[in-house]
């Protein structure tokens, strides 16, 4: 089927990315998974909008990687929700996610902008 | 079904999608819309429920393993669902598979199994190619013409062996053996025992242990070496009840005692031909003892089989071109050793060789041992393979109509799951892993079926008789390997064109509750020509059966020329016992009249070859004018005749009536002038002018008119049915005794030959009590013993033809019984406007009969090609054509009779369709 698929490829796209913005959410605290997609929607200035299609596989594989763990509150209308927060190793994952992505965008953006580079050397 | 743990992670995912939806609600309510509208749009961002769950689940790891038992237990639950369905598809998966299977275990057993040696791809089996017109004396063992004509013979003199052990080659072991006939007395009991002579290193070149004692060593080989002999494990079974000790204790053998040293694995049968098994094996030193005159070592025949273990990275190659010297050389020893044998005793020296053509050396793989009559199972074993195969295609595509009509019940379940975001990828699987999981649960069944058909297959054919006796089949690991493959590949087989087809759906009208109406039109164009093809195969299959049966007819009331009824057979073999000259016959006149006497018995002969058994004696005659007017030495034989030693009653007491001149009397003995009686063909053939009666023959060139023929009898048929009536010599046994080593005694009685059996029994024994009567059993049997092949063949192609038969109609109804039921909203409207019953009736039958006559038709054409091509199977006919019409037609008639009843439930019902309730049925 052609849908699945089309989720597949963004799953792939997104993928770096995505792992990024998951981790720099929980940074702040624990939260849920609608709570992440809402604080990454808000964040981004509402450019950014996460499918669930993605963030939810993301934030089981990030679970079973040891980057995140999970387990379940009672909110504040006493309803359960599973909450997520970052582990050691996910704040150690986010430092070079993070530096990665530094590289990364300082890179396309030097790449983009050749004249600038020679100008500060 | 599940893992621990799964339901739980499954809860927990669906209670955070839930949470999830819940947020968004109350987020957007919050801002102000409504409940309705909130839920609708919370919703629609969330996008597909179902897909987010599946590919969230894909993240834990095991998808697949999950999936799987998700698959399995959808496949179980619509299983469960439908029982009758399951019920029909399994049982005819577990026929068709069963069948397979049996016929599997019976052909690794036969064709393909190896030797259970130690390795036994390093074996090395030895013939020797051509050599027509080398004299080489007597053989013992097989001669067979091979694909380009050149005689292969199986067996070597002694002096081979030996030849082949000295020399250093490519063969790390090189062992001998031989058959040899025994009588075996043991704790007070005599019978008849297959034996085998072997090179002492026999066991160990084989990596043969034995189970019980020891096996043999060259040490035993070797005349001054105390006697021994090592059993079976299945003589040590059935004769000594498997007592350990047995071993140690001694057994007189052909009137000498051995002592068993050992018992041979279970299993481990020889290696000879495959169904054989020699009771008892004793070292080739001991030859010459046990066989007195008839010693094939004595009389430099050549008997001993010869077989190798090749060293590590040799090839047979080299171990042929290694040991094809030593071999001519070996030839030039045997025939010094005939020679002098013959000037010792006086006799003319054996007649010159053709030098330029001595025979070759061949070798040939060794894995399965001697391999002759493994190949004449070949074809019968390979066609019944095809038949089974074809069964089980039948059955196939039974299943695969079955899952089509269940997949077009299910098509809204189908559509649903396309339409919530299941691939079409992911169904299709789920739906082959339901056919698996139906043909794994038929192929168990069938694994239990074939344990049952395979001892009935045994024993409906046979194999051969007494030839293949020791076979055993088994279902192993081997043969539950090829089950669970054959299985998996029916699965697949039945299960992909539905599963393909199921998941095609358009997903629009299906969704809509009146889809039932869109019958897809190639879904029946496929379920047809799969009720076609079905009708064919069988039609093909029972017009096997139809022709085999009228064969094997045939043969049974083929008239013998003697009377076969009420005449009970039995074997002794005195030779074994040392009886020979005046004692033989003083025991076949005793034998003759206490058997005479025993009440109920009419008559008592014996002859050397038994009637319609196979066995014939063929020899070389002269005829006193042609060998005169050739001139001393150079006489051609007149030609080839079956040649019996009977009793002299033998012909009366056959009933084989006598058209001219005298029978045998008591007088024609050893000091009597020489006399025969032959038969019409004789006579037709070489004596066609005027009365045979006084006219002479003989079967040395000089001694061409030693022989007068004083009596003329009518053709009787001697080695089969089939066979023509060969030119046949009958002679006085008292002139010739030394061929009556063994005989068999045909004995006439009122009623019942086997009520006489034991009273006979104690007649023999108060003459000998140590002569064992072999072979016991009436001459009907024996005569069928004889048809096994043919047996084999009618009672199988019908077994089978009728299950294809049983299955092509069950095919036939399920698709119609099936069309009718999506078709009760037509066949109500046509009823409501006034189509009478008949005429719904009429249609039905008439679209099931079409489908029938077109298998027909197509099965009558495929009949005609093969019988016209399959010159092989033709050969086993007989008084009937392969295209014969008779057989044809009727069972095309036959199987379009049971096309009808097959059709005519489901048309029955279809004319008890309540118009009303059809209609109000949408």
């Amino acid at each position: 089927m052609p849908k699945e698929t089309r989720y597949r490829n963004r799953i792939e796209l997104l993928q770096g990315t995505l792992d990024l913005l998951v981790l720099q959410t929980l940074q702040w605290g624990p939260q849920h998974g609608y709570g992440i997609s809402q604080a990454i929607k808000t964040n981004s200035g509402d450019v950014l909008r996460v499918d669930t299609g993605s963030l939810y596989p993301a934030l089981h594989r990030l679970e079973r990687q040891g980057w995140v763990s999970s387990d379940w509150k009672v909110s504040d209308n006493n309803q359960s929700v599973k909450v997520y927060r970052l582990t050691a190793e996910g704040k150690k994952r986010l430092a070079s996610e993070r530096s990665r992505w530094e590289q990364f965008s300082e890179a396309i953006a030097r790449a983009l902008n050749p004249q600038g580079q020679e100008g500060e050397a | 079904m599940r893992l621990p743990g799964w339901r739980r992670r499954d809860d927990e995912l669906d209670e955070e999608i839930r949470s999830h939806l819940r947020m968004a609600i109350r987020d957007r309510v919050e801002r102000g819309e409504t409940p309705e509208q909130a839920e609708a749009a919370a919703r629609r961002e969330f996008g597909n429920v179902g897909l987010v769950r599946e590919v969230t689940r894909d993240m834990w790891g095991w998808g697949w393993w999950e999936r799987l038992l998700q698959d399995l237990r959808y496949g179980l639950r619509f299983m469960r669902r439908g029982p009758g369905f399951t019920a029909v598809a399994v049982l005819t998966l577990a026929l068709g598979i069963g069948a397979n299977t049996a016929i599997f275990s019976v052909v690794d057993a036969v064709l393909l199994r190896n030797l259970p040696v130690r390795e036994p791809g390093q074996l090395v089996l030895f013939r020797s190619v051509g050599g027509d017109r080398f004299d080489i004396g007597g053989h013992n063992g097989s001669i067979v013409r091979d694909s380009s004509g050149q005689t292969v013979k199986s067996s070597f003199p002694y002096q081979t062996y030996t030849r082949f052990r000295e020399q250093q080659s490519a063969l790390s072991e090189v062992f001998a053996f031989g058959t040899i006939a025994l009588n075996v007395n043991a704790f007070g009991q005599a019978d008849v025992a297959s034996g085998q002579a072997v090179s002492g290193n026999y066991y160990t070149a084989l990596g043969v242990p034995a189970v019980v004692g020891r096996t043999l060593t060259d040490d035993d080989d070797n005349a001054a070496a105390p006697p021994v002999a090592v059993i079976t494990h299945r003589y040590w079974q059935s004769r000594f009840g498997g007592d350990p000790a047995v071993v140690g204790k001694q057994i007189n053998l052909n009137n000498n005692a051995f002592t068993i040293v050992g018992v041979s694995p279970p299993g481990f049968n020889g290696t000879m031909n495959v169904g054989t098994s020699p009771d008892v094996t004793i070292p080739i030193s001991w030859e010459s003892q046990l066989m007195a005159e008839r010693s094939r070592m004595k009389n430099n025949v050549w008997w001993l089989r010869l077989m190798g273990r090749l060293k590590p990275g040799a090839s047979l190659e080299e171990a042929q071109s290694q040991l094809s010297g030593v071999f001519q050389q070996s030839i030039l020893e045997h025939r010094a050793a005939r020679i002098s044998r013959a000037q010792a005793e006086g006799v003319e020296a054996p007649a010159p060789l053709d030098p330029n053509a001595p025979p070759r050396l061949a070798a040939f793989p060794g894995n399965q041992g001697e391999t002759n009559t493994r190949l004449d199972y070949k074809l019968p074993l390979y066609t019944l393979f095809i038949v089974v195969g074809l069964v089980l295609l039948i059955a196939c595509a039974n299943v695969a109509n079955l899952l089509l009509a269940r997949a077009a019940s299910r098509q809204r379940e189908i559509a649903v799951r396309l339409a919530l975001g299941a691939g079409r990828g992911r169904l299709i699987r789920q739906l082959l892993t339901e056919s698996l999981l139906l043909a794994t649960l038929g192929g168990a069944f069938g694994l239990l079926l074939a344990f049952w058909f395979k001892d009935g297959l045994l024993a409906v054919s046979d194999w051969g008789g007494q030839q293949m006796s020791a076979l055993e089949p088994r279902l192993d690991l081997r043969v539950l390997v090829f089950t669970v493959a054959l299985s998996w590949a029916a699965g697949i087989l039945f299960g992909l064109a539905p599963a393909w087809r199921a998941t095609r759906v358009d997903l629009a009208p299906s969704l809509k509750d009146n889809f039932r109406s869109s019958s897809s039109s190639p879904r029946s164009l496929f379920t047809k020509s799969l009720i076609v093809a079905q009708v064919a195969i069988s039609l093909l299959l029972m017009i096997g059966a139809g022709l085999f049966m009228s064969t094997l007819f045939n043969l049974r009331r083929v008239d013998p020329g003697f009377n076969t009824s009420d005449l009970l057979l039995f074997e002794v073999e005195p030779g074994l016992s040392g009886y020979e000259k005046e004692p033989l016959a003083n025991l076949y006149r005793q034998m003759s009249e206490r058997i005479e006497a025993v009440p109920g018995v009419r008559s008592v002969t014996f002859s050397a070859n038994p009637l319609l058994a196979r066995s014939a004696t063929e020899v070389f005659f002269y005829l006193p004018a042609a060998a005169a007017a050739a001139g001393e030495g150079e006489a051609r034989p007149a030609g080839t005749i079956h040649v019996n030693e009977v009793r002299e009653n033998f012909l009366g007491a056959m009933e084989i009536p006598l058209l001219g001149g005298r029978a045998f009397t008591t007088q024609d003995d050893a000091r009597a002038p020489k006399v025969a009686i032959v038969n019409q063909s004789f006579a037709k053939q070489f004596l066609p002018d005027g009365n045979p009666i006084g006219k002479r023959f003989g079967f040395e060139p000089a001694d061409a008119g030693g022989i007068e023929i004083v009596g003329l009898a009518l053709d009787a048929k001697y080695t089969s049915q089939r066979d023509k009536a060969p030119p046949t010599v009958y002679l006085p046994w008292g002139q010739e005794l030394s061929a009556l080593g063994s005989a068999t005694f045909e004995v006439r009685t009122s009623g019942d030959p086997s009520l006489h059996v034991a009273a006979i029994r104690q007649a023999v024994r108060e003459v000998d009590r140590d002569l064992p009567l072999k072979g016991i059993k009436t001459q009907v049997e024996q005569a069928d013993e004889t048809l096994a092949m043919e047996r084999l063949f009618a009672k199988l192609f019908s077994l089978f033809g009728l299950l294809a038969l049983v299955l092509a109609a069950v095919g036939l109804y399920g698709m119609l019984a099936w069309s009718v039921t999506q078709r009760k909203h037509e066949i109500g409207i046509r009823m409501a406007l006034g189509a009478s019953r008949v005429s719904v009736m009429k249609m039905v039958l008439r679209q099931g009969l079409t489908l029938t006559l077109l298998g027909v038709v197509l099965g009558l054409a495929g009949a005609s090609v093969l019988a016209m091509n399959l010159r092989s199977l033709s050969h086993m006919l007989y008084g009937i054509e392969p295209t014969d019409p008779m057989t044809f037609v009727v069972i095309a008639v036959f199987l379009m009779l049971v096309a009808l009843v097959a059709c005519y439930i489901p048309a029955r019902r279809a004319t008890k369709v309540d118009p009303l309730v059809a209609l109000r049925y949408e």
